[in-house]
């Protein structure tokens, strides 16, 4: 049974342990083969698109989905953050509506930022394992 | 061949009756008296079990009856489908190591293998959101709640992923974490303008991440049960019933992405948390 599995082509194989030098060779070369891609699995994690490639389609369909989800709110996040900010600043300080104006800038700039740094990451992240964080990926490389 | 027609006919039939329930929910007149009709009714919190606790009102209400459903659901689920722990899964045990694995690497993607440990909080934060998402797609006339339609829910996860974040950050990087305000590569002069931009763009996060998955989630359910309760005006409305196929017809699409957009919305959530997560465990370059 243990030697089941081996081509049948050359012999018996009632037994373990006596297998000809080509049967030996052959052996040899499947086991490094099987631990070559075992090496590769550990390393890519799972991300690799194998086991059907439609399911990987939809999943990429949905994760562009996802993504076109989380832009649409980034930029309203910044606004609203800067603008409630500047809004308490000037009840605590009195000094309606100054800092309003120039939060309610510095909010849209944010967001901004916010929209074009989750467009980068989209676009250089996900795929690299040890994503960094979104932003200020310029230094890191070489 | 075959099996996946069946497949679908399953699914278009299966949609077609949480649409039917919604749109029976806007026809039936026990439900159609007064504010019950309301689109907006359903988002109304209830008091099951009145509990004032120091002071404070803390009753058990539909939310919370919706928010135990859904963990004893979780817990069910899991132990369930792992107390054989087979080497050959079995469908329930399949269905959890599928789910454990995908936000598994979700994790090991957006944070990296040193963040790791984050793991169990993130797998949590997804299961519970899809859970409750999905809970509420299941309409039962009277009853059904959608827990992530209120912002005080996914408020309140945003500020705990956004707490981890600055905490594991400061624990990690120490007063470096701060320099995540500071862009590098940038003239000193335009720092005291983008100090501020960062802070505010920092400060965004929790409010877009609780923003987001509350607001679609509540603007899908009140489009769906606005267009069901076309179909039953125009039912009871004459001739016009010749009409209601139209909208029941958008209700199941509706229905359709509303599924789509409940799972997404989910992942969507634990994405994010792995990113920012990721600025506390690799810090500022």
């Amino acid at each position: 049974m243990a030697a089941s599995n081996t081509p049948p082509a050359s012999g018996s194989g009632d037994g373990h342990g006596d297998m000809t030098p080509e049967e030996r060779e052959a052996f040899k070369k499947r086991a490094d083969e099987l631990g070559k891609r075992l090496e590769a699995a550990k390393n890519q994690g799972s991300s690799a698109p194998k086991p059907g490639a439609v399911a990987s389609d939809t999943a990429a369909n949905n994760d562009a989905l996802g993504k076109a989800m989380r832009i649409s709110t980034e930029l309203i996040g910044g606004v609203v953050v800067g603008c409630g900010l500047g809004w308490l600043i000037d009840r605590a300080l009195g000094t309606w509506p100054a800092f309003f104006i120039v939060c309610f800038l510095l909010g849209s700039a944010a967001g901004m930022i916010n929209v074009v740094r989750a467009g980068t990451a989209m676009k250089t992240g996900a795929s690299n394992p040890k994503a960094g964080p979104s932003v200020r990926d310029d230094d890191d490389e070489t | 061949m075959s099996a996946s027609h069946d497949k679908q006919l399953g699914l278009m039939s299966s949609l077609a009756a949480i649409a039917g329930a919604q749109a029976l929910y806007g026809v039936s007149p026990a439900w159609a008296e007064g504010a019950a009709h309301s689109p907006i009714h359903q988002f109304e919190i209830n008091n099951l079990i009145p509990l004032k606790l120091f002071g404070f009102d803390a009753s058990f209400t539909n939310a919370s009856l919706y928010m135990v459903l859904a963990l004893s659901l979780i817990s069910f689920f899991l132990i369930s489908a792992m107390r054989q722990g087979a080497l050959v899964p079995g469908r329930m045990q399949s269905l959890a190591e599928l789910t454990y694995k995908f936000v598994h690497d979700t994790v090991r993607e957006n944070v990296g293998e040193e963040g790791m440990h984050f793991f169990p909080f993130v797998f949590a934060l997804f299961i519970f959101v899809l859970v409750l998402n999905v809970l509420g797609m299941i309409p039962i006339p009277g009853v059904t709640f959608t827990v992530t339609s209120q912002i005080v829910v996914t408020a309140a996860l945003a500020l705990l992923v956004i707490l981890i974040v600055i905490g594991y950050g400061l624990y990690v990087h120490g007063l470096g974490f701060f320099k995540l305000f500071v862009p590098s590569g940038v003239p000193a002069w335009l720092l005291p303008l983008l100090i501020p931009i960062e802070v505010i763009s920092f400060i965004s996060r929790p409010i877009s991440l609780s923003v987001r998955l509350f607001a679609n989630m509540l603007a899908g359910h009140i489009a769906l049960k606005i267009f069901a309760g076309f179909v039953g005006t125009l039912l009871a409305a004459g001739v016009w019933a010749i009409l209601s196929p139209l909208p029941m017809a958008l209700t199941v699409a509706l229905t359709a992405l509303e599924v789509l957009v409940a799972v997404l919305q989910a992942y969507v959530f634990a994405v994010l948390t792995c990113i920012y997560l990721s600025d506390a465990v690799h810090g500022a370059h």
